[in-house]
């Protein structure tokens, strides 16, 4: 059965909230076959904080920050959603490495996985972290 | 055959590859209606609101339809009520969007009740919202009702929402008997196997190599509309194998929704063969595969999937290689076949029997009488039998399912 590495990505709170952007990104390493996830190896999670809404070079810097340190072979899988449909070539040529949007079953079943993981340590720092102990580390 | 001229909007800038193989299914698609395509008109501009294409371009299709003398003007883009109002009033002639040309195919290959009601169900979900729009279009002048206070668009609307309930109660009967049958097969051993895949990649053909059928074939888009299901001996093991309606691009949710009964023969599937044209060139068959994969997530879970690559006859070993090299993300467990030649046949019921859920291989033993022998009749019928041998007592060598051998456990301990 052929493999593929693949990170998949997904960026949660892309609207404002209490006058502010807070946004989750969390990149996972998989190793995906045409039509299911095989291994899960590694999961990044960053957060980030804007006051303006986040334009596509914003998304681009926020996905290159947290894919550091994972497979650098791998390609970074998306939802065309996430990089506000702009066509793939246009999108490829902003990243330092491999890039292209969800196609196979595999790839929109790491980009779920990815998804959900967002959003969970998106709520989960919304409930549990007061503001003033998120850390500003990510302010774009 | 009636003629019609295909109309075509495209962003500027989008690949224009992808455009030309949009225009040449919409072609397909309307020879598989039955009309002879007389004239075609592209134009590269954003929607207009009104007319969808440039107004001047809209008055020069009306010339084109007055010289051709075409019955029926077919745009490849989804039009609104609006614009299909403002651009049959400048044609004088019936004009229809590619969706609406999907459901008179539809309704041409319905011959079963349960089809006719689907398509019937698809016309009323694409019509609804723009029932209300379509009205006010056609009465605006008019005050119906009392003292002209009543309104027809909310008659109208409230007409095909009665229809929609109707004939949705009338196939949630169907849907309920199909569920029933279904794990009726599953409790008696039996996997489902579908066949899927895009419009004219050969399912049909296929499931009559498969079944020595013949079921309807044709060069043609929606050939199959209504499930057609059979028993198929799968290496010693039985599966029921159905054929379908394939997928196009673009296939809106409302008529996955209204075909959802027949949908679901593939998405509630065991197995799922992926069938796949080879012989097409490759960006096409990128877009197809995309479209199949896009079709099936969001209905599939945790299903088998064995992709076939159909039509090799056509094209040489290496060409397939190159191909399988490139689209290799997107084809899991690719078998290679020509169901015209009947090439790589086997190889498929190979792959197939490897997907199938695994049985246990047990040898038992039966006393000699005549209750075990109607025992052992009844295990050929549920498992596979590979050998059975007579002494003092009846030596099986059996591989079912659990349920089975625990059944003939019991008989045998007794």
């Amino acid at each position: 059965m052929l493999m593929f590495d693949i990170i998949a990505v997904d960026i949660s709170g892309r609207h404002v909230e209490d006058g502010e952007y807070f946004m989750v990104c969390v990149a996972v390493s998989f190793s995906v076959s045409p039509d299911h996830v095989d291994k899960t190896h590694q999961v990044n999670i960053l957060h980030f904080k804007s006051r303006d809404a986040p334009e596509l070079t914003d998304v681009v810097t926020m996905v290159e920050k947290t894919v550091e340190g994972l497979n650098p072979q791998a390609t970074i899988i998306m939802e065309a959603g996430d990089m506000f449909n702009r066509p793939q070539w246009l999108v490829t040529g902003m990243f330092s490495r491999g890039f292209k949007y969800q196609e196979s079953l595999g790839e929109r079943r790491a980009i779920e996985i990815a998804h959900h993981i967002s959003v969970s340590v998106r709520r989960l720092f919304k409930i549990k972290c007061p503001p003033s102990l998120q850390s500003d580390e990510g302010i774009l | 055959m009636e003629k019609v001229i295909v109309v075509q909007r495209i962003d500027p800038g989008s690949d224009e590859l992808k455009n030309k193989r949009q225009l040449a299914e919409m072609k397909d698609l309307a020879y598989a209606a039955g009309y002879s395509v007389t004239g075609e008109i592209i134009q590269s501009r954003y929607p207009d609101k009104k007319y969808h294409l440039g107004k001047g371009k809209v008055q020069e299709l009306a010339l084109a339809v007055e010289s051709l003398n075409a019955a029926k003007v077919i745009f490849c883009n989804e039009l609104s009520s609006l614009q299909l109002y403002n651009i049959t009033e400048i044609c004088r002639c019936a004009v229809i969007d590619k969706f609406q040309l999907i459901l008179e195919i539809f309704a041409l290959r319905a011959t079963t009740r349960r089809a006719k009601l689907q398509v019937e169900l698809a016309r009323l979900e694409y019509e609804i919202p723009r029932a209300r729009i379509i009205v006010s279009h056609l009465k605006k002048e008019e005050r119906p009702g009392f003292m002209g206070l009543g309104s027809y668009e909310d008659s109208y609307e409230q007409d095909i929402k009665g229809r929609i309930a109707r004939i949705k109660d009338e196939l949630s009967h169907v849907q309920n008997h199909n569920e029933s049958l279904r794990s009726f097969r599953h409790d008696h051993g039996l996997s489902l196997v579908a066949l899927a895949g895009y419009t004219n990649a050969g399912k049909s053909t296929l499931f009559n190599a498969l079944m020595d059928e013949d079921v309807d074939v044709a060069d043609m888009l929606f050939t199959t509309l209504s499930p057609v299901a059979r028993s198929m001996d799968v290496m010693g093991r039985k599966v029921i194998l159905t054929d379908t309606v394939g997928f196009i691009e673009d296939l809106p949710h409302w008529l996955i929704d209204a075909f959802r009964s027949t949908l679901n023969e593939i998405f509630l599937a065991d197995i799922i063969l992926l069938v796949v044209d080879a012989s097409e060139p490759l960006d096409v068959m990128h877009d197809k595969l995309l479209t199949c994969h896009e079709t099936l997530w969001e209905q599939v879970h945790d299903v088998s999937m064995i992709t076939i690559m159909n039509k090799t006859d056509l094209i040489s070993q290496e060409e397939l290689n190159e191909k399988m090299e490139v689209l290799g993300y997107l084809v899991p467990n690719p078998v290679h076949i020509s169901a015209k030649t009947m090439k790589g046949l086997e190889a498929l019921e190979q792959a197939i029997r490897s997907k199938l859920p695994v049985w246990k291989r047990k040898e038992i033993s039966m006393p000699l009488s005549e209750h075990s022998m109607s025992v052992l009749s009844w295990l050929f019928k549920e498992g596979v039998v590979h050998s059975v041998k007579y002494a003092d007592q009846i030596l099986v060598d059996l591989e079912a399912r659990d349920e089975v051998i625990n059944k003939v456990k019991s008989f045998s301990n007794a």
